[in-house]
């Protein structure tokens, strides 16, 4: 069938230049611009049509074509052939809005759109009828039923003026949609959609040109065909640039033999597939979730104007590819580039989910260290508000009896000797309690909590804290921790006479260092308990270091972030 | 004498109230939250307000928040914070201008009723009580070239007790000597210390913090 539309095609310039030399007053100008719209719609019509037999848009093409082929028979010298150009001289405009506004699949997309399209056929058909008969194209017309020039002149002025502002109308549908969408990121696309609203702005100044004379008509007239003959042809290249691609898909074939690094195919495949915008998603069946490379969550579009592309292999999802909308168009491609990056993907995949697992991980530990410390307040809660008033108070009930007992003093020193235990009692209860959570901590932050630790310390500590608020429960717990076993390590190994302690905020957490001036040399592994302090740092996000040269003291640095 | 009490345990605050009450004071006010406390000190103008540092609702730092507010917002209200840990920080920040009628000791010494009521009379008559824990913890501190070799045991002692806000005639009964005795003792430490002498017996509490502090 496209041979045939294509000979038909053909066939058009040949009749025109058939018309144009036969006869007498033919302008060849109007009749090549004529030909300039009707061919490109016709082919650009053919292979739309074929592309997708379900889409109207190819039909609708087909039909803008012979229409304006059409009406240029008004050239002919032919009386009934006259009158069908005329009966179609204005309805290729009213079939453009239409192309306009469906474009790319054919549907209009809401009751305005199909009211515009349908006033506009009711104007260009129904009233062409009604000023023909009326004698608008003069005597040579076979539907002219009494010569009324001046009522033929008053429907035209309506007809044209009526199609002016539906013209308008639908620029306005094009230009909207475009600031609800965003600029389509093919460029083709982009320019079409312009040129399409830019024909709608013509046709409409043309309209109203013609209906108060205005001088410079046939220049209107002129460029308002250019331009409407370019959208097609816009239209037709690319679906070339398309095709194009596809053989973009031989590159992408080679490039991924070469086994890209995880990182460098989403590249490959934006390469491939000409969309600069491409996001890729892997999917990760244990987490029931899309990640990207880095293993975050990613949400697939619901977004206005972009698709997820879902891939598959043996069976299973792996990967989606999330592109601009109008990628759509062409599934082979996509297909296509989807089954040549299969392996790529699975490998990308694996990364991602190791990635995801590693970032789960890091989760799990921060939580595992949160729900430790939580239990471990709750202890301390428990015993300070428990067992140690209980306590406090029998002790001092003890003591007031031992006050009513001064005449029996064996009595009261038995009393003395038990409340005595309780004292002890309770200071190995308040040492348990201080074990299982600094209170002092919560309550009153780090520098607070760091000032008994710094006096206690069994060498001269400096401390310098530079917090001017207080930080996250977990941060001020690790940061305190860091400090005190690095001054029991101190203290135990280093030999040395005086330490620093110095905590300070920093841009995005804290900073804690202590700074010893011993002998250096530290074990940074085993028994030093410094391995259990970067767990609990880096848990956190954070980082601790350690700088121990023989002979050089011991530099203790741990950096923790507030996230 | 008229006394406020802030604690959260019943227990602790009727045995409180009793064991004030038989030593013959007032207590004017009994209340388990700081906000009612401050409101309390404000219609009673107590001579001294009793608060646990940890109070409701979060427990940090609300008994705290609520002993310095009252110091700073009604001066002739003494104030003796209770708390079963001592932390030199804390004592830091509640002395941090002044040693003038406030008290910080440990909950345990309540079961000495005797030495506790004498620490509650001084505080609410405009001295302070520090807990020997912490002057403890101050004498002790490591210091490079540290100046407190210079004294011998007994200054030692009287520093002490110095520092926990005794005064020449506390010093003098505890330690079984005479207050000439004391007040000898006290200007040769001040001498050894390089401290100025201060005069009064609750401000030089804070000379002494501040030079052990360092």
């Amino acid at each position: 069938m496209l041979g045939a539309i294509a000979l038909l095609a053909c066939a058009v310039p040949i009749r025109s230049f058939f018309v144009a030399t036969t006869g007498d007053d033919v302008d060849i100008v109007a009749v090549g611009l004529l030909d300039w719209i009707t061919v490109p719609y016709i082919l650009a019509g053919a292979v739309a049509w074929l592309r997708r037999p379900e889409s109207r848009l190819g039909p609708l093409m087909l039909a803008g074509g012979f229409a304006s082929g059409l009406s240029a028979l008004q050239l002919t010298h032919v009386d009934s052939l006259y009158t069908i150009g005329a009966i179609f001289d204005i309805l290729p405009a009213a079939l453009f809005l239409h192309v306009c506004l469906a474009f790319p699949d054919g549907r209009l997309r809401s009751r305005y759109e199909s009211f515009l399209v349908g006033a506009a056929y009711a104007a260009a058909l129904g009233l062409q009828l009604v000023k023909m008969s009326f004698g608008a194209f003069g005597a040579r017309s076979l539907v002219e039923l009494s010569a009324q020039p001046d009522l033929a002149r008053t429907v035209e002025h309506v007809q044209l003026l009526s199609l002016s502002a539906i013209c308008l109308g639908g620029a306005g549908v094009l230009i909207t949609r475009r600031r609800q969408a965003g600029r389509p990121r093919r460029r083709l696309l982009a320019l079409l959609i312009d040129l399409f609203a830019l024909g709608l702005v013509m046709i409409a100044v043309l309209f109203t040109a013609g209906t108060f004379d205005w001088p410079g008509f046939l220049t209107i007239q002129r460029t308002t065909l250019a331009v409407i003959g370019i959208a097609p042809i816009v239209f037709l290249l690319g679906l070339l640039d398309a095709r194009l691609a596809r053989s973009a898909v031989g590159d992408l074939i080679l490039e991924l033999r070469a086994d890209p690094a995880p990182a460098d195919l989403r590249d490959a495949l934006s390469d491939a597939l000409r969309d600069p915008s491409l996001t890729l998603a892997y999917w990760l069946p244990d987490f029931q979730a899309y990640v990207d490379l880095a293993g975050r969550e990613v949400e697939l579009p619901a977004e206005n104007g972009r698709t997820a592309t879902l891939i598959e292999r043996n069976g299973g999802h792996v990967a989606a590819l999330i592109h601009d909308g109008a990628l759509d168009d062409e599934p082979q491609l996509l297909g296509a580039v989807g089954a040549a990056a299969g392996i790529s993907l699975e490998n990308g995949r694996l990364h991602a989910e190791l990635r995801a697992r590693l970032e789960e991980l890091k989760g799990s530990r921060a939580r595992l260290l949160d729900a430790g410390h939580r239990e471990r307040q709750n202890l301390e809660r428990n015993l300070h508000d428990g067992a140690q008033q209980r306590l406090i108070a029998l002790s001092l009930e003890l003591s007031m009896l031992e006050q009513k007992l001064a005449d029996r003093p064996a009595l009261q020193s038995r009393l003395d000797s038990a409340r005595r235990e309780i004292a002890t009692t309770l200071e190995e209860l308040r040492d348990v309690a201080r074990g299982i959570h600094p209170a002092v901590l919560s309550g009153h932050g780090l520098a607070v909590a760091l000032e008994s630790i710094a006096a206690r310390a069994p060498l001269p500590v400096r401390l310098t804290v530079e917090l001017d608020t207080r930080l996250p429960d977990r941060v001020e717990v690790a940061a305190f921790y860091v400090v005190s076993e690095s001054l029991t390590n101190v203290a135990k190994h280093a030999e040395a006479s005086g330490a620093t302690v110095f905590v300070a905020k920093t841009s995005d957490g804290v900073v804690v260092e202590i700074v010893d001036n011993g002998v250096g040399g530290a074990d940074t592994e085993k028994g030093s308990g410094l391995r259990g302090l970067a767990d609990r740092v880096e848990a956190l996000g954070g980082r601790l270091r350690v700088w121990t040269p023989l002979g050089g003291g011991t530099r203790v640095q741990a950096e923790i972030p507030c996230a | 004498m008229r006394v406020a009490l802030a604690e959260d345990s019943v227990l602790l605050r009727e045995g409180l109230a009793r064991l004030l009450g038989e030593a013959g004071f007032d207590v004017v006010a009994q209340c388990d939250n700081a906000d009612d406390l401050l409101l309390k000190v404000r219609s009673y103008d107590p001579d001294v307000a009793i608060v646990d540092i940890r109070l409701p609702p979060t427990h940090n730092d609300e008994g705290l928040q609520a002993a310095l507010d009252i110091r700073s917002q009604h001066p002739s209200v003494s104030v003796l914070v209770l708390s079963q840990y001592v932390e030199l920080g804390l004592a830091l920040k509640l002395l941090s201008d002044s040693a003038e009628g406030v008290g910080y000791l440990l909950k345990d010494r309540i079961g000495d009723v005797e030495e506790f009521v004498a620490a509650v009379r001084r505080v609410a008559a405009g001295g302070s009580a520090l807990d020997p824990l912490i002057v403890q913890t101050l004498v002790s501190r490591q210091r490079p070239d540290d100046p407190l070799v210079q004294l011998t045991p007994r200054e030692r002692e009287v520093l002490e007790l110095m520092a926990e806000g005794s005064s020449n005639q506390g010093i003098a009964e505890k330690l079984v000597i005479t207050v000439r005795a004391v007040e000898k003792y006290v200007s040769s430490i001040f001498g050894k210390l390089g401290l100025p002498s201060t005069g009064s017996e609750s401000r030089r509490v804070l000379a002494v913090l501040t030079f052990l502090r360092t």
